[in-house]
């Protein structure tokens, strides 16, 4: 969760304000791409909730809010976009769950759409109750004339219901005393089944107005808590004339200032970028990194000047491309080669092996993007960016959420890009050596001990020893973990090992690292050890108690911080993880003081917090409720130079101080040797052994 | 330290590994055959129609060499409810009667209850068959496809076939984030309520927070991708190879709706 840290300097637009989408003239136009992503995601989202209820049992109750992403989507948008997201849902529903998943994402569609759509209108509840009878009536009669058509599939089934009935009565009636009753009730719903329009009419206005009503407010509380929500989407495609030629790009005191901000983004910058140049772009966070990649493609500088030959031509053929932070958003096709042509003009031809090929991906034109590394995934949106045959090629950050090994392969591949491909290739790194494989390097940053850059560690020999060997007399075991196996889908064709035989113990106080790489089932360890998973085989016993019988014994803070804060307000957030009042002020601020925050960010709302605050409110709940032990999922993973430096040294401290036992999973050993002093490596599921690991973890693949 | 048993799970949107006759089909057809077998089967749901059509989603799984494993685990209550139905509808009663020894059973009630519970498990085979078979990126372009005749009515079916591609893409990624919403919930104390009131009134707000946290995590996905497609310069392709039927699929095609057809007689003349 580091996009609020990364770009602090971005507008943050409300994300209820921002402008309605303009439908130009008459003639609809086809959709936007934030409209296209938008109705994917909202539509994938409902589909997910609606298969969810679906397919578990007992959730049924959670159909009643699938109609809030697609509410949400007609509330933002015009109708084109939301009916594609109904497209969208109800195939997905109909490919997994049949047509009953086909029929309940289209009826949250209908509904959620029509309260979304009242919303915008300003409506209020009187309308929403309103439409819906009318809605009802519309779907009822659409039903009756469905079941009017399909007379034998209609008498089959009242026949059965019929059946069914009757076979309850006929057992009741054996009781003396109830058998009045129960032959009233046979001649009511004998009426009722043979009058089925009237039941069906009824059955639907009720269904459609229970619905409406429950979404409508559902709808209204999740737009409540998202007027906080900044919206982090940064490019903006820029229509423009002319023949496609941004290089060279000339700028001379370009300046860039955000409306409202108080100070430069970033500050003049004369710059010139030709041909065939590599050029590294380093400086501090805020020091306006990202506020340059936006004016290469195409964000008007405040003041100053940039030229051009031509069109920047931002993702066109021979124009400009860039590939950003984030390894899994910038990948937008499902299947390896489709995501290398994803987006080219109807018609183009590609040479997707030999692409595939120069990036390191040789062969893996079928693979599922959903199993690739991250750093795969970032080699795979290089490729995509070739494909454009780019004059430039913009590189925002992409190693920064790569682990080593992945990092290395990448810097392989942009290395001698530009000279090789007669391109110009801008780096933009907060890495030292990648700024060094550049021909020149741009500084953004004034002060040069404001210049943080982050090295990275060669990693020191594992010290943890596989066999429970405790290491001094008075060590007390916390967790223990006996030859644990755990295999995914265990019975099926797609049964997969994530971990073979691990044991090992943490002790009191320890601090542990473990380490691994991707897919090495170091997750799958962290989800077992905190009770979340059950393990196939052996056990993990926490103070020799089966971890999957006390969950929250042991802590976890899992990577993405903002998915563990389930309350809309820090305050109602730690009270609600620790498991105490939130009306009581003086234990919510001394949980925040554990993690180095101020009490006054207890009334400051879940959305506003920085990724790095983010993580320490998580890790507040968690200690509030004094865990055996805890556990951090890739803590450092896209925090800031100087966020990592500060939540490192909190961890040390909670840990020499207070006993805290801590085991971190990480891909990376930067600065936590002080934190962890004992490392286990994980290898293809299993402890690698301390001779092995160090050459296979240092060694350059 | 034995393995303990465990229930297969539900697997989604991940074919079966391997290949077969019925893995290399392109994906158009085999949304054309569960289209027109559920819609024979809503029309003339008779024992005849089920049974051949039963018979066709079965060769298909045969031929496809799905493993026993691929079918997850069907938990009890679903039993208990099908013993349940199967009981009351015996009792039911109704013609026709069936004779064994001296016995009269009404077996009318039973005949029906099986009929639907058949209709419903062809039906459940017919998709799971399509699911266990169809790689996922295959189905936004077989639709782009099958929708080309409607772009004379200024259907955007372009636009829904990339909007069906992206939703398939982010699926699997907005499925992890909910086990982990789920899992950050199990983490949590629980709070102890006096009532059934106060009880379903927390349920409520629970799954509201929960849904806001679920709904803020796809707007930032959301947002993250509209980026990275105004970086493709916004959509065109979407698939790498072309998605067109080949001679087996008009063989399937055929022979699908020979079966059809000899199915709809069969029924008509059947019950005259």
């Amino acid at each position: 969760m580091v996009r609020t840290d990364a770009l602090p300097f971005l507008e943050r637009t409300d994300w209820q304000n921002r402008a309605m989408t303009s439908v130009g003239g008459k003639r609809a136009r086809s959709l936007t791409p934030v409209e296209t992503a938008q109705a994917s995601v909202m539509g994938a989202l409902s589909a997910a909730l609606a298969i969810v209820s679906v397919v578990v049992p007992f959730a049924g109750g959670l159909s009643l809010l699938v109609t809030v992403p697609m509410g949400l989507l007609g509330y933002r948008y015009r109708l084109r976009v939301l009916l594609a997201a109904t497209f969208a849902a109800s195939a997905i529903g109909f490919v997994i769950a049949g047509i009953s998943g086909f029929m309940v994402v289209l009826n949250c569609a209908y509904v959620g759409g029509l309260t979304g759509i009242i919303k915008r209108r300003g409506g209020g509840a009187p309308t929403v109750i309103a439409v819906s009878i009318v809605a009802g009536v519309l779907n009822g009669l659409l039903i009756i004339a469905a079941l009017t058509v399909l007379v034998r599939l209609r008498t089959l089934a009242l026949d059965a219901i019929a059946a069914n009935i009757d076979g309850m009565l006929n057992a009741i009636s054996a009781v003396p005393l109830l058998r009045e009753s129960a032959e009233q009730t046979r001649v009511i719903t004998a009426a009722i089944l043979r009058n089925w329009p009237v039941l069906i009419m009824f059955n639907s206005i009720f269904s459609i107005m229970l619905v409406s009503v429950v979404g409508w407010w559902a709808l209204s509380r999740v737009l409540d808590r998202l007027r906080g929500i900044p919206d982090v989407h940064k490019l903006e495609a820029v229509t423009e004339p002319g023949p496609v030629v941004p290089l060279p790009i000339r700028m001379s005191q370009a300046r860039f200032r955000y409306p409202g901000a108080d100070h430069d983004a970033l500050a003049p910058l004369s710059l010139t970028i030709a041909s065939g140049e590599h050029v590294a772009v380093v400086g501090a966070n805020g020091s306006g990194k990202t506020t340059l990649m936006l004016l290469l493609c195409g964000r008007p500088p405040t003041s100053g000047r940039i030229d051009r030959p031509g069109a920047i031509g931002l993702g066109q053929l021979g124009g400009t491309a860039v590939v950003m932070q984030h390894p899994e958003s910038g990948v937008l096709g499902t299947r390896v080669a489709d995501d290398v042509v994803w987006g080219l003009p109807p018609g183009t031809r590609t040479d997707v092996a030999g692409l595939l090929g120069e990036v390191g991906l040789a062969g893996m034109e079928e693979r599922d993007t959903g199993g690739l590394s991250g750093g795969e995934l970032q080699r795979l949106a290089v490729a995509a960016a070739l494909a454009r045959q780019p004059a430039v090629l913009i590189a925002d950050e992409i190693t920064s959420m790569v682990d080593q090994r992945g990092r290395e392969a990448l810097l392989g591949v942009l290395s001698g890009l530009a000279d090789r491909r007669k391109m110009a290739l801008v780096h933009i790194t907060h890495y030292n050596n990648e700024a060094e494989i550049a021909d020149r390097t741009v500084n953004l940053s004034d002060s040069v001990d404001n210049m943080v850059m982050v090295g990275s560690t060669a990693p020191p020999a594992p010290t943890a020893t596989p066999i429970p060997t405790p290491a001094l007399s008075n060590a007390v075991p916390v967790l223990y973990v006996d030859r644990v196996g755990h295999v995914y889908g265990s019975g099926t064709p797609w049964a997969k090992t994530a971990l073979r035989d691990v044991s090992f113990t943490v002790n009191e106080g320890d601090g542990v690292l473990i380490h691994g790489g991707n897919g090495s089932g170091k997750s799958t360890l962290a989800w077992i050890m905190a009770g979340l998973t059950k393990p196939t085989t052996g056990s993990c016993l926490v103070r020799s108690r089966p971890a999957h019988e006390h969950v929250g014994d042991v802590a976890i803070a899992f990577q993405a911080a903002r998915l563990q804060l389930l309350r809309s307000r820090v305050d109602l957030e730690v009270a609600s993880a620790a498991g105490f009042s939130p009306w009581d002020t003086h234990r919510v601020v001394s949980a925040l003081a554990t993690v180095g925050l101020d009490g006054s960010l207890a009334r400051r709302r879940v959305d506003q917090l920085s990724g790095g605050q983010m993580r320490r409110v998580a890790i507040a709940g968690l200690l509030a409720r004094r865990p055996q032990a805890l556990i951090l999922d890739e803590p450092l993973a896209g925090l800031d130079a100087a966020s990592q430096r500060g939540l490192l040294r909190l961890l040390t401290e909670l840990r020499l101080n207070t006993g805290l036992t801590v085991v971190v999973i990480s891909h990376d050993f930067a600065g936590l040797e002080e934190l962890c002093p004992r490392i286990l490596h994980l290898e293809n599921g299993m402890v690698a052994p301390a001779s092995r690991a160090t050459g296979a973890a240092g060694g350059v693949s | 330290m034995s393995a303990t048993r465990q229930r297969r799970p539900v697997v989604l949107l991940r074919p079966v590994p391997g290949t077969s006759v019925i893995h290399q089909l392109w994906a158009g057809t085999k949304l054309i055959v569960v289209v027109v077998i559920s819609i024979l089967l809503a029309f003339y749901p008779g024992w005849i129609v089920i049974g051949l059509m039963a018979a066709l989603v079965g060769i298909a799984i045969w031929l496809a060499h799905i493993p026993r494993g691929a079918m997850p685990s069907i938990p009890w209550w679903v039993w208990i409810l099908l013993l349940f139905g199967a009981v009351t509808a015996t009792l039911g009663g109704g013609e026709p009667i069936l004779r064994l020894w001296s016995l009269d059973l009404e077996v009318g009630g039973l005949l029906k209850f099986l009929r639907i519970t058949a209709l419903s498990i062809v039906l459940l085979a017919l998709g799971a068959m399509v699911s266990w078979t169809t790689n996922v990126a295959d189905v936004a372009p077989a639709i782009a496809t099958l929708g080309r005749p409607l772009r004379p009515l200024r259907i955007p079916v372009d636009d829904w076939a990339v909007v069906l591609a992206l939703a398939l893409r982010a699926f699997p990624m907005l499925l992890d984030e909910f086990r982990l919403l789920y899992a950050a919930r199990r983490l949590r104390p629980r709070a102890v309520l006096p009532d059934g009131r106060a009880k379903r009134r927390r349920w409520f707000t629970d799954m509201v927070d929960l849904l806001a946290a679920g709904v803020t995590v796809a707007l930032r996905r959301a947002d993250e991708m509209g980026d990275a497609i105004t970086a493709r310069g916004g959509t065109g392709q979407i698939a790498a190879a072309p998605s067109r039927p080949r001679r087996a699929d008009w063989v399937a095609l055929t022979i699908c709706a020979a079966v059809c057809a000899l199915a709809m007689v069969l029924e008509i003349k059947g019950l005259g």
